[in-house]
């Protein structure tokens, strides 16, 4: 396990001293924004506490609190996420096993207290919101990363968010269907080129009209990885928003793989 | 049992957590508008966390039900062993030990160790595989499972292997199905469940025989389970009481005359198993497939004594999720059950199947729910339409508002409470 990070760092170091490919402008080519995004190291396995504030446009709020876990196992990923609060839906659990590429298809399973049962769900549903959140399955499987095979890239000038400078990159869906599927036709991402993290994303619906803003906040290193520690999302369609907060990040206590079974997700924490 | 497991531990530190979720339900009958159910219940749960990964789960539960027919005492607990018996308060109170297990990682293998639930199986609504624990009919199938079922006294041993999980339970808990006594509001009358004098002839049921040796009378199961090329798969064996008892029938006679004697016993049965799941797209596939090697049956026919017929029985539930639709799940299953020696005069077909549908939708990022469900029994021509709406208020508070609906032959397992139809409107608060 601890080979993926080493291989993530060696990947880092050799695109930071490699000549970017270039625009006219001058600025890196959009695809050469995304690699560089998706080449940063993100540890091996991850343990943290997540908090879901989800705010209807009445001002209704509704917390969930979590605990997650994600870890990597070559080219596969597998996350596992366990309600702790509301008391209502303590001990429901959520796991996937998202495989590299699209020949195959991921795994996912949900288990529900009331049924005493772990269930299996479709997973092709990756443009589905998340358990009422505004981030979609396929949101939550990327985390700060980018999507290769589903855009082209182009990249669109330069911004600043919170003082930092960014390259914005546009991403358009490769097919009518894919944008379907993921519920994207377009997204304008201003990418931080010091950390290569995003730092805000604007979505556009498969038709064409704005569908939502996500902001990427409080970045900063824990245990030498840069993690972003607040999500916000406002989808102007339903102006329902939601918050996600990362704390207790852990990079190096390490996952048991026995957290990312069936078996896990029955027990709980 | 597990006081002696935690007395024998080195003291260790331990986190408390605590939850209780407090419920109440009113249902009104269909056709006079009558209460039918008027139930408050509370559900305390704690949970100790020990520094040596070890933990203490305890469930309890209190209820109150106030209309005649659904009360605490219209339920026969002669089927309970006094281990697991709730405790009576008054007639319309109830007091129950629901959970009380002991959890421990030793050498990689993990124990549970005390009262439980365990499920087996992947049906919805309707069970095959899922019946190692017992369940109370007070409502017939209309309460959710994970309060119908009854917690049994066992221990629950898992060992990881690999990609697979083998499971033994060994059950010393002479529990088994909690049945609504005859003048309640969901006694079962079925002529499958419930044999029949000839006119003019009563009817005295003796009590119930329960086993009652913690191990003579014990069950005892194995399940092998895991993951494999993308299929979700399990074998199980369980070697049990059913969890119905059999109505001998004998026919005696007194001053008045003749009349027929129905004596309860529990038998045993082998039980063999086997479920699968896998998703494709859209579509979810899951079955499970179970062998019972003696099943006793009601039966007219007069070769069979005491009015009974036993034969083995195999049963199936295929079912189909689909997820095609944005924040809708529809799913559809197909129960079969068949006798393999086919015994004349039994009650029953020697087929029997049922269908169910299942459609819920979500709104509003999945603060509202609605939700149709629909079992059909196609051999007796009835079914069971049950529907639900249910919004969260606020974190830690829902409440609900639902419908269900009897029809068909009144000789059939749902036709026989056609007078039963009821709205319900319920809520639950957890702190």
């Amino acid at each position: 396990m601890r080979s993926n990070g080493l291989i993530n760092m060696i990947s880092g170091l050799a695109f930071c001293l490699a000549p970017l490919a270039v625009t006219a402008d001058g600025l890196p080519e959009g695809d050469e924004i995304a690699r560089r995004i998706n080449a940063r190291d993100e540890g091996v396995a991850v343990s943290r506490t997540l908090t879901m504030e989800l705010t209807d446009r009445r001002g209704k709020r509704r917390v969930r609190e979590t605990r997650a876990f994600r870890k990597y196992y070559d080219a596969e990923k597998r996350t596992a996420i366990f309600y702790l609060e509301p008391k209502n839906i303590r001990d429901t659990a959520f796991l996937t096993y998202d495989y590299a590429g699209q020949a195959r298809e991921d795994d996912q399973w949900l288990y529900l207290p009331a049924m005493r049962k772990v269930r299996r769900i479709s997973a092709s549903d990756r443009g589905d919101y998340f358990l009422g959140t505004d981030l979609t399955y396929e949101d939550i499987k990327l985390e700060s990363r980018v999507s290769i095979e589903d855009y082209t890239r182009k990249t669109l000038g330069e911004d600043e968010v919170d003082g930092h400078h960014c390259l914005i990159l546009e991403s358009t869906a490769k097919t009518e269907q894919i944008a379907r599927e993921l519920g994207y036709s377009r997204l304008e991402q201003c990418v931080d080129d010091e950390i290569w993290m995003v730092r805000r994303a604007q979505m556009w619906d498969e038709r064409g009209n704005r569908l939502k803003t996500v902001w990427f906040k409080d970045l900063r290193q824990v245990q030498g990885i840069w993690t972003q520690h607040v999500i916000e999302v406002i989808n102007h369609k339903t102006r329902h928003q939601t918050r996600f907060t990362f704390s207790n990040v852990d990079y190096e206590r390490g996952v048991d793989d026995d957290v990312f079974t069936q078996t896990a997700l029955r027990r709980g924490l | 049992m597990i006081i002696i497991m935690l007395t024998c531990a080195p003291v260790q530190a331990f986190e408390w957590r605590s939850t209780t979720l407090a419920s109440g339900n009113w249902a009104v009958d269909v056709e006079d508008a009558r209460s039918q159910m008027l139930e408050l219940a509370l559900r305390p749960e704690v949970d100790l966390r020990f520094s040596n990964r070890s933990r203490l789960t305890a469930i309890a539960r209190a209820r109150v039900q106030t209309i005649d027919g659904l009360r605490p005492i219209d339920v026969d607990t002669d089927s309970y062993s006094p281990a697991s018996r709730p405790a009576l308060i008054g007639e319309d109170g109830e007091l129950e030990l629901r959970e009380l297990y002991y959890e421990r990682q030793w050498h990689g293998t993990h124990f549970t160790l005390g009262k439980q639930q365990v499920v087996w199986g992947k049906s919805d609504g309707l069970k095959v595989l899922d019946i190692v624990n017992p369940q109370s009919f007070r409502l017939f199938v209309l309460e959710n499972f994970e309060d119908s079922r009854i917690p049994l006294w066992m221990f629950n041993v898992v060992r990881p292997m690999g990609d697979w999980d083998a499971q033994f339970i060994w059950i010393v808990d002479q529990t088994y199905h909690a049945l609504p006594k005859f003048d309640a509001t969901y006694a079962l009358t079925s002529p499958r469940l419930v044999p029949s004098a000839p006119p003019g002839m009563k009817v005295e049921p003796s009590p119930v025989h329960r086993p009652n040796r913690v191990f003579q009378d014990s069950d005892a199961g194995v399940r092998l389970s895991g993951f494999w090329k993308g299929w979700d798969l399990s074998v199980n064996y369980l070697y049990q009481y059913q969890n119905l008892p059999v109505p001998y029938q004998f026919l005696e006679s007194d001053g008045e005359g003749p009349y027929v004697r129905v004596s309860f016993e529990y038998e045993r049965t082998h039980v063999m198993g086997a479920s699968i799941g896998n998703a494709f797209g859209d579509w979810v596939v899951r079955g499970e497939f179970g062998y019972f090697s003696d099943r006793y049956f009601i039966s007219t026919h007069p070769a069979h004594t005491h009015g009974i017929a036993r034969s083995a029985e195999w049963a199936y539930v295929l079912g189909l999720d689909w997820s095609g639709l944005d924040d809708t799940f529809i799913s559809a299953q197909i129960f079969q059950s068949g006798l393999l020696d086919a015994p004349r005069g039994v009650v029953r077909d020697e087929l029997d199947t049922s269908l169910t549908f299942l459609v819920r939708r979500h709104f509003l990022n999945e603060t509202l729910e609605a939700e149709l469900l629909w079992i059909v029994g196609l051999n007796d021509d009835d079914g069971l339409v049950r529907s639900k709406v249910s919004y969260e208020l606020a974190d830690d508070l829902n409440i609900w508002l639902g419908a269900d609906f009897f029809y068909g032959n009144r000789d059939g397992l749902y036709g026989q409470f056609t007078d039963n139809d009821r709205l319900i409107v319920g809520g639950e608060l957890g702190f």
